[in-house]
């Protein structure tokens, strides 16, 4: 099957999300967010999350069908974020997508949603990516990763051993009354700022964490060093903190996905998830990676966060690489490593 | 002649049946508090393999809600694939349908030490269901370890198009926290 017309379901998080793409050509991408019923607890509250997933999937499903004009039973398969994410949250998306298909008799692709992420980018480049370093920066993870067919082998380097990135923002963006999600926020504020005013850590640099976890991630002493700036300095300049926050995120990122990518040999960097919407990253590594002679590939913004696009994407890619669809009965994994790109 | 599949995740049982009118053409179930999103799919299929459904009734709870949310989300999912009609029930009211007394009470497992229950008199359900500590659940005689009735939860009038939730979500607001 070379140009599969897949329907994805994401629903990992808080974004109920249905794509649809007919190979990699993006027909629909509709996305019925509940962040505004989280806002005023300073985060995604999972339940809440459950019970908007179940009320905003239908409407999505059919809102779907109608921008990308074809019907149900135009459809060769259904795709869905099988993990990792909340799993109350998931088995929304999961049980949707089991009964369409079975209902319409159709395979389905349980995916990875990091996998996910990354295959976006397919719907907007059109040679082949792999292979390639891939960095992979969302509100609940933060990985270095060594993608070699996005269908089937996917190597983890590193990832972080505490907050997530996007998480970081979160929380920074909370103590600095910012409001929820963060990474808008700051990302807004920080351009009024100056990104060199206060020298904030950069997590797992020392030259002992070179040698021993070259491609992890710490943001936890940041948020800390951030927090206590905060408080000795009772007059800090708002968008100073965001700026030079912000630059301490986005240095370390890239600092170690270009070490990779300069330690591989592979001259190729994606950069995929929420966090790649930030402005600011976006634009140190365009300088940085053409400095480097490596081929940056960041997915338009709308495609970094969650979405189901991203779903239907790797499902069409693992059917046009006539890979073995999911069994019909599987579950919801909230901690799915990512070298599964998907369950078999 | 109306052949229905139906479908009740609100307890620790994934009960499916394909029934037409007062007949059992085909029943099956997997026991498991988290199981839901493995069995229902797969007894589905096979349960469907040799009819052709008409409808869709769907037990909207209470039940503990993750679970519970997978058979309405597998329901109207797949109604919509087949272009058929969804109906939503209170499973409590499939449970109570099989007990033959004229005054007793249904609970099902709630977590956190409560249950959902609600009491029938006479074969009809007296107000809506609630969710109470067991000691406070009294005046007649509980039964606690049924499951729904298929046949009965096919046959129930209404359609109860939100899931049965009755708790809020927990969560406290970051203006509220001490």
């Amino acid at each position: 099957m070379s140009q599969p017309l897949v329907l994805g379901i994401e629903t990992s998080c808080d974004e109920t999300a249905v794509g649809i793409v007919r190979g990699r050509r993006l027909l629909a991408n509709v996305i019925a967010s509940s962040v505004e019923e989280h806002a005023r607890f300073g985060g995604v509250v999972p339940e809440i999350a459950s019970r908007a997933h179940l009320e905003a999937m239908q409407p999505t499903i059919k809102q779907a069908l109608k921008d990308a004009k074809v019907s149900l039973s135009d459809i060769d398969a259904v795709a869905v974020t099988a993990g990792p994410g909340l799993v109350g949250a998931l088995l929304v998306g999961v049980g949707s997508a089991a009964g369409l298909a079975i209902g319409l008799d159709k395979p389905i692709y349980a995916v990875n949603h990091l996998a996910a992420h990354i295959s976006v980018d397919y719907l907007t480049h059109d040679q082949p990516l792999e292979p390639t370093i891939a960095l992979l920066v969302s509100g609940g993870h933060s990985s270095l990763l060594q993608v070699n067919d996005i269908t089937s082998s996917i190597i983890k380097l590193g990832q972080t051993i505490d907050d997530a990135a996007g998480e970081a923002f979160d929380k920074i963006a909370r103590v600095m009354k910012l409001g929820f999600p963060g990474g808008p926020a700051i990302d807004a504020i920080a351009r009024e700022g100056n990104a060199t005013a206060i020298d904030f850590p950069r997590g797992l640099t020392t030259s002992n964490d070179w040698q021993t976890r070259p491609y992890d991630f710490s943001f936890s002493g940041l948020k800390t060093a951030v927090a206590r700036y905060l408080e000795n300095v009772p007059d800090y300049v708002r968008a100073d903190v965001a700026a030079s926050f912000q630059e301490s995120i986005v240095d370390v990122l890239l600092l170690k996905a270009l070490a990779a990518a300069k330690s591989s040999g592979i001259d190729s960097l994606v950069i995929a998830g929420g966090v790649a919407a930030n402005s600011r990253l976006r634009a140190v590594a365009q300088t940085r990676c053409e400095k480097a002679g490596i081929r940056l590939r960041i997915p338009a913004p709308g495609l970094c966060t969650d979405n189901g696009a991203m779903v239907a994407s790797l499902g069409a890619l693992l059917a046009a690489a006539n890979r073995t669809p999911s069994p019909v009965a599987f579950d919801a994994d909230s901690s799915l490593s990512v070298q599964t790109v998907s369950l078999t | 002649m109306t052949i229905s599949l139906a479908i009740d995740t609100s307890t620790s049982r994934t009960c499916v049946a394909i029934i037409e009118d007062d007949k059992v053409l085909w029943n099956g179930h997997r026991d498991g508090a988290t199981e839901h999103g493995p069995a229902l799919p797969s007894l589905v299929q096979e349960g469907i393999r040799a009819f052709s459904i008409d409808e869709v009734i769907v037990g909207m709870g209470p039940g503990p809600f993750t679970g519970l949310r997978v058979g309405i989300a597998f329901a109207e999912s797949f109604a919509l694939a087949r272009g058929i009609t969804v109906r939503g029930v209170c499973s409590l009211d499939a449970i109570a349908a099989q007990v033959k007394e004229s005054d007793f009470i249904i609970t099902v497992d709630a977590r956190r030490k409560e249950v959902y229950w609600a009491r029938y008199v006479d074969g009809v359900r007296l107000g809506e269901p609630a969710v109470n500590f067991p000691a406070v659940v009294t005046g007649a005689t509980i039964y606690a370890d049924l499951f729904p009735d298929m046949k009965a939860l096919v046959a129930l009038p209404g359609n109860i198009t939100e899931p049965i939730y009755l708790r809020r979500p927990d969560a406290v607001a970051t203006a509220d926290r001490s």
